[in-house]
């Protein structure tokens, strides 16, 4: 599904080079369970925001679902991840002037789906995370856990193969934390493709396979 | 999509009310003053279009060549051979129509009122389209005793509209002469040059239409209609030509009576298209025609409108890129989820669409408002019905949508390209320099300091024109208009007045304005102000001499060969000993006056007009129209009353009506007392929004340096070294306007006095008055946000970080 050969990124300070990722080469295939871990800033985020073309790399080449990423146009970028990926955020990332249901609705909106097609989806997800009383909320009125929820909820609603999540638990406590995991199995094992970036050992243990980041580099 | 986006528009304009106000309070300003003056330059510029001949419509004008100076005299006026003589020699003129201004005495029930009219020829309603309500068109002005006259007209005289063969009574000397009612017109619509009440058919004996002289007197205005497409130089040079031919007589006859000054009287003929006269501000509109105004108002107007508009644009474009950082996890969020850079701006756009339709809306209920106000100012009779009109509602359409885009495309652009990564990470960085935002403010406030200085100076020139000495005393004197058949007739209606005991003193002179020409010596000519006084003019308006003597009874001859001159005179003749000089009247066979007293300069017109040569006369062929009164301090009422009666008594069949003459005086500044208010409505708008654009952006800067704040405080920074450091960098920009604004208020404003000859001078301490306004409104704006910043307490506002 996911195949990266030889990506660096790096930033230009002075005539000084600083490399984020350094000579990153890995394959994901579908079904897989990923777990990113290593200390801060040693470039977790950035690999996750590569794969999921957030951000740009400067050297090397991507391939994702047989596309050669790197090719590709900003426009046709956009395009994929619309249409293959889910994000979900260490800060959940809702917008506060929507309630639950709007903003799960989102990007169903991007994607010119039809509003009663759109309805039927979320009620489905609404239903599915045991959260429809709280669809006309905002999602200041909730609590950490269940404003993940939404945003795993808003991530999940355009059907994606890949979730890609940038420690989807830092904010929460344990118990919520352990919810989450849980529904990340869940989701693995109903065919969704993850990959987490986490701080946490026990987390990373969910995952099918671990991989260490260390200034940029993978460790071996 | 679209509901999503007004949704979170909605939600955005309801959570941050401050924001919201500013924008909308500006824009809703900024709309309205563009719509009210959009209303005005419109009717402006339709002024006279209703006429469906006016493409082909012309008033004959003429060009005098002064040969001292060079200078082109223009005169709109001319006589009664102009029109027909024209038409019947000249193959493309069609048709023509002279208009004269006049009054008549009506009786009104037992009243009898003076009436202002026009007298026209029968072909007026051939040529100007002002619609019969009954009567016929073709013969309505045939017959010499008819009147014409508009629905109010018939309204007031007679109560009802059905009015034809009814009977008006007009004064004839001493009779009242039957005239009979032959049609009734629609009211003149607002934005015609022509108004009237009343109309009669002009007055010209056979003599008058024979006499080749009448040639050089010019008195009417006399309108042509010309065959479409015709080549108007081509006319005008006909014209010409004919008029040279035709006068060729009357020249020789005229110099054997006045010698060559007659070669001075030969004038250039021009035409000047109808609809050209509403905005001339060369020749006048005078002599029935009315409402001219000069298209400067128009640019003045339009340039105040559009400044507000757009220092309320300003507002909305800074504050929304400010607030950005709020909105740009917004921005960051809808990029992951899947919307793409165009969605977005449609987004940003269409909220500033929501928020100027509500501005919109608001701005047509301000214009409601306002009308009355703004019609007041600017001497109109607008209305919002005038809304109606496609070509208009076509315009605030695209007003609106030219503001929608000026304010909305900007924020959209900068804020729709955020990039995800950035903005959800918190690597979002704007403290950058901002330097559109602050070239933004420091053309806020260029204008807004440029609007005030102007206004002060408007102000200060004003004061200026209304509290300058005129020379002479203009408080408690009533003046009354009357034609005095003679002399003797006026100083029997004197003496009644004075055996009153609230009466001072009492004196007569010619009504209007007088002006005329003499021969000095033998070649030498001066035109000068002409007045018919007796020996109590100058004392009751306390009018000093400079030299020699007033006219006095113990000289019974002055009425015969004296006359008075004023300094300007003297200086004009050029004279060293004024008194004992002469004076040859050419209009008077060459007699011989002698000047017996120097007048010290007064402003006997207002001081918008330079004072010219002046002359008084007691020549009992010059008829007195006026009596100015004096009377004792505090008895106005008795006093009027007492004069009404003495006038009633002695004069039954007369109108009559009195002026202060010191509101005289003040109406004559009437235009500067209008302009004085728009500025200052223009400059305190324009200061407002500014204003509530600053403590927008102040807001924003002291909610972002909340963590600055906090660190310096904890560090030991006190409140006023905080208050200091968050206000400085506004004011450095209001400084940075100050000095652009400056300059250019100094020249606007020194060009704007140059119309005047006496004016104001410009001083430091006007712009210093100007600056420290400035400063001070927008020190308090800023300060207000900064002190509440300053105060508050560091350790709450570093844990929310």
């Amino acid at each position: 599904m996911i195949e990266l050969k030889g990506i660096y990124k790096w930033v230009n300070t002075g005539n000084n080079r600083t490399f984020l990722l350094k000579d990153i080469n890995l394959t994901v295939k579908q079904g897989e369970f990923i777990s990113i871990m290593g200390p801060s800033g040693s470039g977790k985020s950035t690999l996750l925001n590569v794969i999921g073309m957030l951000d740009e790399f400067d050297e090397g080449e991507y391939i994702f679902m047989n596309e050669p990423v790197h090719k590709l146009k900003e426009k046709q970028r956009a395009a994929l991840y619309k249409q293959y990926i889910g994000f979900v955020f260490q800060a959940y990332h809702l917008i506060d002037e929507l309630t639950v249901y709007e903003n799960i609705e989102t990007p169903l909106i991007y994607q010119d789906i039809k509003s009663s097609e759109r309805k039927a989806m979320v009620a489905d997800i609404l239903d599915r995370f045991n959260i429809v009383g709280k669809k006309d909320l905002f999602p200041t009125q909730l609590s950490g856990g269940q404003q993940q929820l939404v945003g795993i909820a808003r991530a999940l609603i355009a059907n994606p193969k890949l979730l890609l999540a940038d420690e989807p638990t830092g904010n929460l406590n344990s118990k919520q934390g352990e919810e989450i995991m849980n529904l990340f199995i869940q989701l693995n094992k109903d065919g969704v493709t993850i990959i987490q970036v986490t701080h946490s050992e026990k987390n990373a243990a969910y995952g099918s396979r671990i991989i260490n980041l260390l200034d940029g580099r993978i460790e071996k | 999509m679209f509901k999503n986006y007004f949704k979170i528009a909605f939600r955005n304009l309801a959570r941050n009310k401050i924001y919201s106000l500013i924008n909308i309070a500006g824009l809703a300003i900024g709309l309205a003053c563009a719509m009210l003056i959009i209303l005005y330059v419109k009717d402006e510029i339709s002024y006279d279009r209703f006429q469906l001949k006016a493409d082909n419509i012309y008033r004959i004008v003429t060009h005098n060549v002064d040969k001292n100076g060079g200078k082109i005299h223009k005169d709109p006026n001319t006589g009664y051979l102009q029109g027909p003589r024209f038409m019947q020699n000249i193959p493309e003129i069609k048709n023509f129509v002279r208009i004269q201004q006049g009054n008549e005495n009506i009786k009104l029930g037992d009243e009898v009122k003076n009436q202002e009219l026009l007298y026209v020829d029968s072909s007026f309603f051939k040529i100007f389209s002002f619609p019969l309500v009954s009567g016929n068109v073709n013969n309505c002005l045939n017959e010499p005793l008819s009147v014409v006259m508009t629905e109010d007209a018939a309204r007031t005289q007679f109560g009802t509209t059905n009015v034809i063969g009814r009977i008006v009574m007009m004064k004839d000397d001493s009779v009242f002469v039957p005239h009979k009612v032959t049609a009734v017109v629609k009211n003149c619509p607002q934005n015609s040059s022509i108004k009237f009440d009343m109309l009669l058919p002009i007055r010209e004996s056979q003599a008058d239409a024979t006499n080749s002289k009448n040639w050089f007197n010019s008195f009417l205005n006399t309108f042509v209609v010309l065959n479409p497409h015709s080549d108007i130089q081509s006319v005008e040079s006909k014209m010409q030509k004919f008029y040279v031919t035709d006068t060729k007589d009357a020249i020789i006859s005229l110099k054997k009576q006045f010698g060559d000054v007659v070669e001075s009287w030969k004038s250039e003929y021009h035409l000047q298209p109808f609809l050209a006269m509403h905005l001339s501000t060369e020749l006048p509109s005078q002599n029935g025609l009315s409402g001219a105004s000069n298209p400067m108002y128009s640019y003045i107007l339009s340039g105040i409108a559009l400044f507000v508009l757009l220092i309320a644009c300003i507002n909305f474009v800074n504050l929304t890129v400010a607030r950005s950082v709020k909105r740009a996890k917004e921005i960051g969020i809808r990029k992951v989820v899947g919307s793409d850079r165009k969605q977005l701006i449609f987004q940003f756009l269409g909220e500033s669409f929501l928020l100027c339709l509500i501005a919109f809306v608001l701005a047509i209920a301000l214009v409601q408002l306002s009308l009355p106000i703004f019609n007041m100012l600017s001497n109109k009779a607008l209305a919002l019905s005038y809304l109606f009109d496609i070509k208009l509602v076509a315009g605030y359409i695209l007003l609106f949508v030219f503001t929608t885009l000026l304010a909305g495309f900007y924020p959209a652009i900068v804020l729709s390209g955020y990039k995800p990564v950035k903005s959800l990470y918190n690597r979002f960085n704007n403290v950058g320099k901002n330097y559109l935002q602050k070239s933004l403010v420091v053309l806020q406030f260029t204008l807004a300091a440029f609007l005030i200085i102007a206004t002060l100076t408007i102000y200060k020139q004003f004061n200026f024109l209304t509290n300058e000495k005129l020379g002479y005393d203009d408080t408690d004197i009533v003046t009354i208009q009357k034609d005095f058949k003679t002399h003797e007739e006026a100083w029997l209606f004197k003496n009644e007045l004075l055996k009153n005991p609230g009466i001072v003193s009492v004196a007569p002179r010619n009504g209007g304005s007088w002006s005329t020409i003499a021969k000095l010596g033998n070649d030498s000519t001066i035109n000068f102000d002409y007045e018919t006084i007796d020996d109590s003019f100058l004392p009751v308006l306390k009018i000093p001499l400079a030299l020699g003597r007033n006219f006095s009874s113990e000289f019974p001859a002055d009425s015969a060969n004296s006359i008075l001159v004023n300094e300007t005179f003297v200086k004009k003749a050029g004279w060293k000993n004024p008194i004992g000089q002469t004076v040859n009247f050419w209009y008077n066979n060459n007699k011989i006056y002698t000047v017996i007293g120097v007048v010290k300069d007064y402003h006997f017109e207002s001081l918008n007009k330079k004072i010219g040569p002046q002359l008084f006369t007691m020549k009992p062929e010059n008829p007195y129209g006026m009596v100015f009164i004096k009377i004792k301090p505090n008895t106005a009422s008795v006093s009027l009353m007492a004069i009404q009666k003495s006038f009633k008594q002695l004069f039954p069949l007369n109108p009559y009506s009195y002026v202060f003459m010191n509101e005289k005086n003040r109406k004559a500044y009437e235009a500067e007392a209008k302009w004085k208010q728009i500025m200052l409505f223009g400059a305190l708008l324009t200061i407002f929004i500014s204003c509530i654009g600053l403590f927008g952006l102040s807001v924003l800067s002291a909610e972002k340096r909340t963590k600055e704040i906090g660190i310096r405080k904890v560090l030991g920074a006190s409140v006023n070294g905080v208050v200091t450091i968050l206000s400085k960098d506004f004011l450095k920009l209001v400084f940075i306007s100050l000095v652009i604004a400056i300059p250019a208020a100094w020249l606007a404003s020194n060009k704007w006095l140059e119309n005047y000859p006496y004016r104001i001078s410009l001083s430091w301490s006007l712009f210093a008055l100007g600056a420290l306004l400035v400063i001070l409104i927008a020190l308090i704006t800023v300060s207000f946000q900064a002190i509440k910043a300053a105060v508050a307490n560091p350790v709450k506002s570093l844990r929310t970080e």
